[in-house]
This record gives C-alpha cells, structure tokens and sequence, in this order.
C-alpha cells in the first residue's frame, strides 16, 4: 500500500542529505510500544498540503520532493532550506540589534510577494504567513512554506468561516479577522505581508498581542488585545473609511473596546508614520548609511498594506509595481547579495514543537476530529 | 495549478488517449484473467451508472453538492486504471473516494459518519470498523500520488454563461450533461474546457422540449433528440459557417467556436460518446449490477 523507498533507506544515506520531513500525524505517532496504530482518516489540513503541494511549481514556493505514505504515516519531504525569516530577524537582535539592509529587506519582500501573487493567482490563501513560515534558501531564495492552512478560494462550497474556524497566527491576523467576518479574500495574506515587513524593519512583531483563548464551548473569542495592539499603531477603525465595519459580527465588542478603556488611544488618527520614522531612527536606516534605507516609498507601501479596509488593501499584483521596487535599481533575486557575514542555519532538531517553529496557540488546524492529525514538525538531519 | 489547467497535473498525469487507456485495461486483465471469466461484470459505462446512483445515494442524506459527487466519481476511475477492479471491494473504495472528495472540495464530512451511512446502505459490505476506510484512503491517495485537485467543467460553463448568453434552461441542461459524462471514460481523456463546450452545444443545439427533473426521462429525451438526424444537424452546423439554415444562437456558437482554438473534433468525439452512453443506458438495470457485484465481493472475500 505505501510506497517503497523510504524513511529508513534516506536516513541511511550519507550525511549529504537534508531532509525537511513534516510528520503529519500525531495519535500514530509510534511512540508507545506495542499499541496497535489504527487509520483514523487523513485530516483535511494534511489533504490540503499535500494536494496543493503537489500541483504547485513557483521559485518562490518551497519545493515538494516526494510524498511517502507508510506505516500509517505521511512524509512530505522538501527541499531543504537553510533558513528561515524567523531565525534571520532573531540573528539580527543578538547580541544587539543592528538592522537588516535595506536591500535585502527588498529583495526579501519582492521575492515573497511574487510568490504570493502565485498562489492568489492560482486562487490559494496561505492564511497563515508569518516570518517562522517564510524559508531561505543559503543562496538568499525566499520560499512560502507551510501550507497546511491554506486552501482553494474559487467559488467555495461553503463560506470559509465555516471550513475553519480560526485562521491565521494571532500577531499577523487582519483585523477583519479579528471582527469576526464570515467571508475574507486574499487581503488576509497581505495584511500578513504588511506586518512581516513590518518585523523585518523593527526586528519585532508590530502587533504582538496576546491570544484569548478559546473557551470550552468552543465559541471563536473577541482577540481584544490584539485588536487594541493594532489600534495603539493605527488608531481606531472608522466606518467612513471602511463601510463594512459596522456589519462585523464583533462591531459591537469594538465599541465596547471604546469605552472601557482611557479615550487617549483613540481620538487620535494613525500613528504609524510615527512608528516607521523612529523604527527607521533606531535601526540606523539612513540614505547616507552603506545599508541605505526603506525610505518614504517604504511608508507608504506598508501603510497600503495594513489598511484596515480589505477591499482598499493593496494586493499582491499592485504592491509588485510599488515605487518602493520600481525606484531605486534592480532587484536581486539573492537576498543575501552583498551581504557579509554568514548566518547561522536553522536549528536541526528531531522534536521541534517550541514556539519558533511550531504553531502558536489558536493556529491549530481546526479540522475535523477524526483525524489526530497534528503537525509534529520534524526534521531529522543524518 | 488550480486555476492553471495547463500545468495541472490533471493534465501532466490523468490524460490518457483512447489507446493507453485500452492497454491498461488490457494489463490488468492480464494479470487476473480467471477472476475476468469468473465474474463478469457489465458494460464499464453501466457500472458507473450504478456507482453514481451509489454515491448520489450516500451522498444525500450528508446533502453533498454534485462538484463532490463528481471528484468522487474521477477519483474511482483514476484507482481503477491502476487496480483491477476484481480485487477490490467497489462499494468500500467508492465509499472512500465520496469521503476523500468530500475533504477536498472544502465540504467536509466525518469519517464515522460517512460509514454509518454507507452502512446503512451497504450492511453487507461495509464494516463498521472506520479504520478499513481510512486504510483504504491510503491506498487512494498513494495509487494518485497525492494529485487530489480535479479541474471540473462546471468552472468552464459558468465562466461562459455570459459570453455565449446562454439562458438558465441551457444552462441547466448543459449541467446535466456534464453530470452525464462522468458516466463515461471521457473525464480520463479530455481535457474540461472540451467537455463544457461539448455540453453546450448539446444544451442549444439539441434542446430536447422538455428537459425533465427526473433522471431517466431526461436522458431519453435528449438522446432521442440527439440520435433523430440532430448529429446530422450540428455537424452541419459547425461545419457550414455561412449557412442560412441554424437560428442565430447557434450561428453565434458557431462563430465563437471558429474563432477560439477548442479542438471541434475532440468536441464532436465527445458528443458521439455521450450518444452512445444514452444508447447503452437503456439495458441498464441497478439489479444486475448489484448481483455481479455482490457475488464478485462475496465469492472473494473482498469486504474482509
């Protein structure tokens, strides 16, 4: 039934090889002894990936090798990457912060929004992109990974609210998300861009606020925090610029937002202008430094990004032509050009569950229960 | 990819000509020839009637949308270009090719309750165990090497509603002649947009008078239609452009098609196969069917 070849003959191979296995399954797992392991039906999240996996071939989305189903288990091999965003912005905190250049922080951007352009142009959402999930190849390739939320968009069956509950990791969810909107768009995966671009300049997340658990009922939670995180940068969302506000099912737990907390956050407008000059002060950004700068195109591509409304969100296609890439010289597709000074690789770890790469809480893959399915994230390195 | 069929693999891997497809077969009956003259079974076409009604059946009481049915029904067919039909248990891969396409066209269903159901409709073939099932998707997805997006002609007649103006009974004809084609090998040998456009010529060339909810009238209708000198008619159609003869709409047709690049000949093909399905529906009978099969399982214990 499985195909042949496999785990065992590839960890025997010579050291050579770096395998990126994704273990798609948990209650399976082989852990304890002598339990007979039972099919329990493949999770939808893990028949997504694998499908959409199989049919994508983009420079700018991580590479399938081959897919090998054995001994109740599915191992999705892919090419292996050195790095990954996430390992690239911690790297540039220690031991202090110095910032990432500016050219490479737009060839970074480039390459990942052609990418994306790919994957909504072949009508998938990632809806879960974020630096942990951005890889890099060690000659500076960016590669979408993970895509075990993402899904097919055209003329869906069934609105997408239904199909999965909670989407997208909590610090870089849209704000229609997180009002609770039955229907959403590609515009989610750009909101998500805005915020890694974001990251990527600070070397923090721009909205990191704390998820609200979901409760017993398993009723989805108002992420309060989170919405306030982005309220402190942006100010509050107004239903003269984006009309579909008041219709959110979370509307009036915005208002109440309003008025149980001091008013100060919230009769001004934007800050973010503030927040992208003194990220640029901080992070030594300059036109006259070696490293150059975002500069003003840079404002105003991320402000067209995190742009409350969905339907006024810049998309992928229209940020390509942005002035922040079409000024300014060409783009390499290396992001590490000119770059000196090595980074470190990812960590090879047999169990990686902690926070950096696994999902974080209420990312979970809401699929059905039937399968037990979890993504333990392994890579194993011989 | 998914929206590109062109790249798909749909295109890469499940195409097949009329002649591959014919080998194929022929291998795998090679490899089991006793079990060939053991248990015939009818006419392929005539069990894909009544795996259809099967699925249709299993697929109602979860109220699945036909683009489900419909994946299902592709599915089968690409596990049987690779497995011989005669060492399987049809009624547990059907089963599992419904729950399969269920999660991948985002209308997902629970695995013990689409084996409850199939219980109900199957007792004597389908186990309460769901483990057997989710076994038994393995053995799918991994005979389809995880190619599981399925690009359906639906997608093409919709986006051509307007273009061609099409009304709603057209439309709804057309739909059901799609639905018809997976009836046929026709999903393993043309691509999606040839079937949609076959489909339409058959919705406003033929026209049977009153299309009609219930399947079998339908059917008859438009085969009877299509078989009284109607071929005749859209052969002559298509291949007289100037001619005063056709009403507008379809002159318009014609025009559009001399003007795109769609294959007529693939279409014409298409629309020869989908006659003569209508022609072997008529010894059709869900009985038979169930009996071959049934004996087939029973005999070689292929629900164990």
């Amino acid at each position: 039934m499985a195909r042949k070849g496999s785990l065992q003959s590839k960890s025997k191979s010579p050291p050579a090889f770096d395998f990126l296995f994704i273990l798609t399954s948990s209650r399976f797992k082989p852990d304890k002894e002598g339990e007979t392991i039972q099919y329990t039906g493949l999770s939808q999240s893990a028949i997504r990936e694998m499908a959409l996996c199989t049919e994508l071939s983009h420079a700018n989305v991580v590479q399938l090798e081959e897919i090998i189903l054995e001994d109740k288990c599915i191992f999705m091999v892919f090419e292996y990457t050195e790095h990954d965003l996430l390992q690239i912005i911690h790297h540039h905190t220690q031991p202090q912060r110095h910032a990432i250049p500016a050219p490479m922080v737009r060839s970074i951007m480039f390459q990942l929004l052609n990418g994306l352009l790919y994957l909504h142009t072949n009508w998938v959402l990632h809806r879960d992109l974020k630096p942990a999930n951005i890889l890099v190849t060690s000659s500076g390739a960016i590669r979408i990974g993970d895509l075990g939320l993402a899904r097919l968009f055209y003329k869906p069956l069934n609105s997408l609210f239904s199909g999965d509950k909670v989407v997208v990791t909590i610090w870089y969810r849209a704000p229609e998300l997180l009002m609770g909107s039955r229907h959403y768009t590609p515009a989610v995966d750009m909101w998500a861009i805005g915020c890694i671009f974001a990251e990527l300049l600070s070397l923090r997340p721009i909205f990191k606020g704390e998820e609200a658990k979901m409760d017993s009922k398993k009723t989805v939670p108002f992420q309060r925090n989170q919405m306030m995180k982005i309220v402190e940068i942006l100010g509050l969302p107004r239903k003269e610029s984006w009309p579909g506000l008041a219709s959110m099912p979370e509307y009036s737990q915005l208002q109440s937002l309003v008025l149980h907390r001091q008013p100060s956050h919230f009769h001004r407008g934007s800050n973010l202008e503030g927040w992208y000059q003194s990220c640029l002060k901080n992070g030594g950004y300059s036109s006259t430094s070696s490293a150059g700068t975002p500069g003003s195109d840079g404002f105003d591509l991320l402000s067209r990004m995190l742009e409350y409304d969905p339907s006024k969100r810049m998309t992928a296609e229209q940020a390509l032509e942005h002035p922040y890439f079409t000024n300014g010289g060409p783009i390499s597709g290396n992001c590490f050009e000119g770059i000196e000074g090595k980074y470190p690789h990812r960590r090879v770890t047999q169990d990686d569950n902690d926070i950096r790469t696994g999902s974080l809480p209420g990312t979970k893959r809401s699929g059905l229960p039937d399968d037990s399915l979890m993504r333990a994230s392994k890579r194993l390195k011989e | 990819m998914a929206a590109n069929y062109w790249a798909s693999t749909q295109r890469r891997h499940w195409l097949f000509s009329r002649e591959k497809l014919v080998d194929i077969r022929e291998g795998l009956r090679e490899k089991d020839k006793v079990a060939h003259s053991q248990f015939p079974l009818p006419d392929q076409r005539l069990l894909n009637i009544y795996f259809n009604q099967q699925l249709i059946k299993l697929g109602k009481r979860m109220s699945t949308r036909q683009q489900a049915i419909a994946t299902a029904q592709v599915y089968l067919k690409r596990y049987y270009t690779k497995n011989e039909i005669r060492q399987t248990s049809p009624y547990l891969v059907l089963t599992t090719a419904f729950y399969l396409a269920c999660k991948m066209e985002e209308c997902p269903q629970h695995i013990r309750f689409v084996v409850g159901e199939a219980r109900g409709l199957w007792p004597e073939f389908i186990t309460p165990d769901v483990a057997k099932l989710g076994e038994c998707e393995f053995a799918l997805i991994s005979e389809m090497s995880s190619q599981l997006i399925v690009h359906h002609p639906y997608r093409t007649l919709s986006e051509l509603q307007t273009e061609l103006s099409l009304t709603s009974d057209e439309i709804a004809l057309a739909w059901s002649v799609i639905n018809d084609h997976y009836l046929t090998d026709l999903p393993l040998l043309h691509p999606p947009h040839v079937i949609a456009i076959m489909a339409i010529i058959v919705a406003v060339v033929f026209k049977p008078t009153h299309p009609s909810a219930y399947p079998g009238t339908g059917q008859s209708a438009l085969a009877s239609s299509m078989r009284d000198g109607g071929g005749m008619q859209m052969l002559a159609a298509l291949s007289d452009k100037t001619g005063s003869g056709p009403p507008p709409k379809i002159q318009k047709l014609v025009g559009w098609l001399a003007e795109s690049e769609v294959d007529i000949r693939a279409v014409i093909e298409c629309t020869q196969e989908l006659v003569s399905l209508y022609e072997v529906w008529e010894q059709y009978s869900e009985k038979s069917c169930k009996e071959l099969l049934g004996r087939m399982v029973k005999s070689k214990n292929l629900d164990k």
